[in-house]
């Protein structure tokens, strides 16, 4: 059975009578274990599915117009708000685009990891031995002490990291990465990178990985979806979407990636009037 | 990287640590607290019957059958508090004994207040003789024609007489219990009405939003000093302290809802809120514990600044008389009766408002103080 079952999934947002179709009928599913990529420009709905996997985007003003979402075969749009709850962390859990932004200042990031356990693994006794455990696993050095300190001591890759180690204290069985490294600079990503593949093959939780950059994906992803404009133009596995892209807009995505050894001016830009 | 990091310091702990390094804020908050014992002590401070009185060979305590429940209640209670913090330990041992304890003393002490009668004697005794007494620092009771009036400061009357001939130093001793309690309990109904509608609104936007906003309009239409004047006057010959604590609290809730909503707006909308959503927090959680601490710099110095333009609103209102109805004294009182004699008693004017000015300026530096100290990006120290 698919971990993730997503069904013509309808997003709008705006007035009824003409509507920004954020999400235009999607349907894709993810099995338990899997690592997949989500792939397209700003704009094209990526996000806003992710945050619709947990009924995380507010409505009002998103409005779920159709199709539906199951996880472990519970249909999260008709959840209740309590469930809901339950399901946010420790079913689906969330790093986001902004480390610095996604903790809370005025708490230390053991306080912060501590709530994510009390939440969903109120069963642990030692919490503080969790908290440092889990700090530990995300490549955090001395952990102990770290464990007080307030989000603007540490960088911004160490902000990502305690992020990650946040949501893996939830043990989810599906870990949204949305856009995990576009606030970081170049050898972070790979940093953060390399530790998500590392946490891959640790555990069999599923990974959907949320970017704009086909080369993050080429390693990491078991399968691709490209979206474009609310829909999605294409999927499959990793490997095949790169050698022999089907769409004109995916084979535009992996020409915006530079090549090494490969001299070029200029970068291609997505010709949209083509796509469309 | 220091040593202190290994150290656990809360929250609460490292506000205190920065809030302490501040003069100007440490220097406020014992200014306040000097005022705050200086109230609750007031009988005992300014009074015309002697702390303790020998004569014909017995020992009495003149003052004790002339204090008000409330008094009692206060003298009993917080030395009482105090206790039960320092034998917490011993006390909670057993949780319910403890418990148990306590609330048979506070019945034991509420039982005697009702059957407590309050003696007003109307003798002083500054002139009755006595082998021995103890008089209090002001030998005056805030209520007596103690001399002529119109006296200017002298050593028998530090701050002057009034038109009828009232000790000042006592009354403002005794008012300092109504200005600086109506403050501090005002502003903290203010507080929690702002505080809860803010954070609704803030929080859930669209229709709460509309309706508390329309609702805070609504209240602004009216200046709060009218308001309230209505409100004392529907309700005349009220000469209840907590009366007017409710009215002035009901009626100027509204800047703090409007920056505590504010605030909402602004933090609800930064990705820590939709982190902790993402993790399972429910509203409640979201509110209080993830975006209330963010917001609590901006509320606590409105709310120090609050308690201090609250003080001022009260003191206006017994200016106008429509506060606490004589003979009950307050420094605005006070402040109230020397606009007739301003031309040549200036002592009635000067001491009630020296007493205004220090306490805002107090609050003041204690809500700049807390502002600097509870920001932890901002890096003193």
């Amino acid at each position: 059975m698919a971990l993730l079952h997503v069904e013509n999934l309808g997003i709008h947002f705006g007035p009824p009578e003409d509507p920004v179709r954020a999400v235009d009928g999607i349907s894709f599913e993810m099995a338990a274990g899997e690592t997949m990529a989500l792939v397209g420009e700003s704009g094209s709905g990526k996000s806003v599915t992710a945050l619709a996997l947990t009924r995380l985007l507010a409505s009002p003003p998103a409005r779920y117009v159709s199709g539906r979402i199951e996880f472990e075969g519970r249909d999260v749009l008709r959840l209740p708000e309590r469930e809901l709850r339950a399901l946010r962390g420790s079913g689906i859990a969330y790093v986001f685009q902004e480390p610095s932004s996604s903790l809370n200042p005025v708490f230390t990031i053991g306080y912060q990891i501590r709530e994510a356990i009390d939440l969903h693994r109120p069963e642990i006794r030692d919490v503080t031995g969790e908290i440092v455990r889990a700090l530990d696993t995300v490549g955090i050095r001395e952990p102990e002490k770290r464990l007080n300190d307030y989000p603007h001591q540490l960088s911004g890759g160490m902000q990502q990291r305690v992020m990650i180690a946040m949501a893996l204290a939830c043990r989810p069985r599906l870990l949204v990465a949305d856009e995990p490294t576009t606030a970081l600079d170049v050898t972070i990503q790979k940093q953060i990178m390399d530790l998500l593949k590392a946490l891959k093959q640790q555990s069999n939780m599923a990974i959907l990985l949320i970017t704009h950059n086909f080369g993050l994906v080429a390693d990491f992803a078991d399968r691709v979806l490209v979206m474009f404009q609310g829909r999605i133009v294409e999927s499959g596995p990793t490997a095949e979407v790169l050698r022999n892209p089907q769409h004109l807009y995916t084979r535009a995505l992996i020409e915006c990636v530079p090549k090494l050894g490969q001299k070029q001016r200029r970068l291609k830009v997505i010709d949209y009037a083509g796509i469309n | 990287m220091n040593q202190t990091n290994f150290v656990h310091e809360s929250y609460a702990q490292r506000i205190w640590r920065r809030f302490r390094a501040e003069p100007f804020a440490r220097n406020g908050l014992w200014t306040i607290l000097v005022l705050f014992a200086v109230a609750a002590l007031a009988p005992f401070l300014a009074n015309s019957h002697a702390i303790i009185r020998v004569a014909d060979g017995r020992v009495t305590f003149p003052i004790f059958p002339s204090l008000e429940p409330i008094e009692w209640r206060f003298l009993l209670y917080v030395p009482l508090a105090g206790l039960a913090w320092l034998f917490r330990r011993r006390l909670f041992a057993r949780p319910l004994g403890g418990a148990t304890f306590l609330l048979a003393l506070v019945i034991l002490i509420e039982v005697w207040l009702v059957f407590h009668h309050v003696v007003n004697d109307p003798t002083n005794d500054r002139d009755r003789p006595a082998a021995f007494k103890l008089m209090p620092l002001v030998p005056f009771s805030p209520v007596e024609t103690a001399s002529e009036p119109f006296l200017p400061p002298s050593w028998t009357h530090p701050c002057g007489t009034d038109s009828t001939g009232r000790d000042i130093a006592a009354r403002m001793l005794h008012g300092a219990r109504t200005s600086l309690s109506i403050g501090f309990v005002a502003q903290s109904i203010a507080l929690s009405i702002g505080v809860t509608l803010g954070s609704l609104a803030g929080y859930y936007r669209s229709w709460p939003d509309i309706a508390i906003c329309r609702l805070i309009e609504i209240m602004d239409c009216f200046p709060p000093l009218l308001l309230i004047l209505v409100a004392v006057s529907l309700f005349e010959s009220q000469n209840n302290m907590f009366y007017i604590m409710a009215v002035i609290g009901l009626t100027t809730w509204t800047g703090m809802a409007r920056l505590v909503r504010g605030e909402f707006l602004r933090l609800s909308g930064l990705p820590f809120t939709l982190a902790a959503q993402a993790i399972g927090a429910g509203d409640l959680r979201v509110i209080v514990r993830h975006i209330l601490p963010n917001a609590l710099g901006p509320i606590l110095v409105a709310g120090t600044f609050g308690v201090a333009s609250t003080i001022l609103l009260e003191s206006s209102l017994s200016f106008l008389g429509f506060g606490m109805q004589a003979p009950t004294p307050s420094w605005g009182d006070i402040l109230g009766e020397s606009r007739l004699y301003i031309d040549f008693a200036w002592w009635l004017a000067f001491f009630p408002g020296l007493a205004i000015l220090i306490t805002i300026m107090s609050y003041n530096f204690v809500g700049e103080g807390l502002r600097d100290a509870v920001d932890p990006r901002l890096r003193i120290k």
